[in-house]
């Protein structure tokens, strides 16, 4: 049946943990009433207190005490089945971790059977070994071509050193001729200002 | 004769038929009768709503001081709904479904269905979810009376039963039982 597996089974846990929970709503339920015995006796208290009865108001009030007492140690018993009711979940959680932890151990060594050491170590080395052939044939190659061209090559090397070399020296000689140009363009700058000058000087004369 | 809606001491607007003397009669017309008891359905279904009621007695048409005073009186007006008229009302309201007898086989007492049990199930599934409390175990005396507020607060056991049964049915919920009493867990299904 493919429509109720959805819901897992009700364990004995399950049924213990509910019986649990059932107490403590006992133990609300109980608390409640007590309560609303605790505010009764006050409000008798109180009534008999206003019409001057002042031995049936103490006997109210110590009867409320006592319904105190019960309340608080009721609240002493709530805390403990609490306890116990969140220590139950708690472990159950545990459990499913657990159960979990020892899937995943299990998946682990199925995949560490298929890839054992020594079949590890022998690929890395067969590995080294093809690699380390491949770099002879390289050199091989290489060699072969280099005893050719070897010279050739060292002189066209020597060509282009040489070359970028001038280039950097004819670029300096550029640079050099504009350090005197900074004289002659401050005369005639000071000549342009004078002239600027007397403009301005004439320029209102006319308005 | 003016009539004008009236905010209760709840903070529920009546309707401004409620302000109408014959509003609280029943019509010997049918055609009249039908409006009337259609709009009172209506009536009584929001403040069950409002006011988060779930059952109705003919007493509280018969006497005062219940939750429903505000409802089946009106002082101002000096008229109330009477007993028979809403026994009437009870009828209709069971042959269209939105309410039944509760405890069945008498017709004294009706539990309001201003939400269909298939919306309270949605409405518990929800409140699970926003609790964190799928998976665990749940008793009913903690959904219907829950440390904090919550729309399910009140809610009668028989609507919460059916309400699970709908979700058992989507593969939801899970009733246990054991001998004191019983419980229910739900799932986050599909």
């Amino acid at each position: 049946m493919g429509g109720n597996q959805s819901i897992p089974k009700v364990t004995p846990q399950d049924r213990a943990v509910l019986d649990l929970k059932l107490q403590r709503d006992k133990l609300k339920q109980y608390q409640k009433k007590l309560q609303v015995i605790l505010d009764r006796e006050h409000e008798i208290a109180k009534a008999n207190l206003a019409a001057n009865r002042k031995d049936r108001a103490v006997i109210a009030l110590r009867r409320r005490k006592y319904q105190q007492g019960l309340l608080s140690k009721t609240d002493g018993q709530l805390e403990k089945l609490e306890q116990l009711v969140s220590t139950i979940e708690f472990s159950l959680i545990e459990v499913s971790v657990l159960h979990g932890l020892k899937q995943g151990n299990d998946v682990l060594k199925e995949i560490h059977k298929e890839m054992n050491i020594e079949s590890v170590e022998k690929l890395l080395d067969e590995s080294h070994e093809a690699q380390a052939y491949q770099r002879e044939i390289d050199e091989m190659l290489s060699s072969h071509l280099t005893l050719d061209d070897e010279d050739a090559v060292q002189a066209e090397l020597r060509e282009l050193q040489a070359e970028s070399l001038q280039k950097a020296e004819t670029r300096q000689p550029s640079n050099l001729p504009s350090v005197p140009k900074a004289e002659p363009t401050d005369t005639v700058a000071d000549a342009e200002t004078g002239e600027s000058e007397r403009e301005h000087e004439r320029v209102p004369v006319p308005a | 004769m003016a009539l004008s809606t009236h905010t209760t001491a709840s903070g529920f607007l009546l309707p401004s038929i409620h302000s109408a003397p014959p509003f609280f009669t029943q019509q010997p017309n049918a055609s009249t009768q039908s409006i009337v008891g259609e709009q009172w359905i209506r009536l009584i279904l929001a403040y069950a709503r409002h006011r988060n009621l779930f059952t109705l007695r003919i007493e509280d048409a018969e006497t005062t001081g219940g939750d429903w005073d505000e409802i089946l009186r009106n002082e101002r007006i000096h008229r109330r709904l009477l007993p028979s008229h809403l026994s009437f009302l009870f009828s209709e309201m069971v042959s269209k479904n939105i309410a039944v007898y509760e405890p069945p086989k008498q017709t004294r007492s009706v539990l309001l269905y201003w939400r269909l049990p298939e919306e309270w199930a949605e409405v518990l599934h929800g409140w699970a979810i926003s609790t964190a409390q799928l998976n665990t175990i749940l008793t009913f005396y903690e959904i219907t009376d829950p440390p904090i507020e919550s729309p399910l607060t009140g809610i009668p056991v028989t609507i919460l039963r059916r309400a699970i049964t709908v979700l058992n049915k989507t593969g939801r919920a899970q009733i246990i039982g054991v001998a004191d009493g019983e419980g229910v867990r739900f799932f986050a299904g599909t």
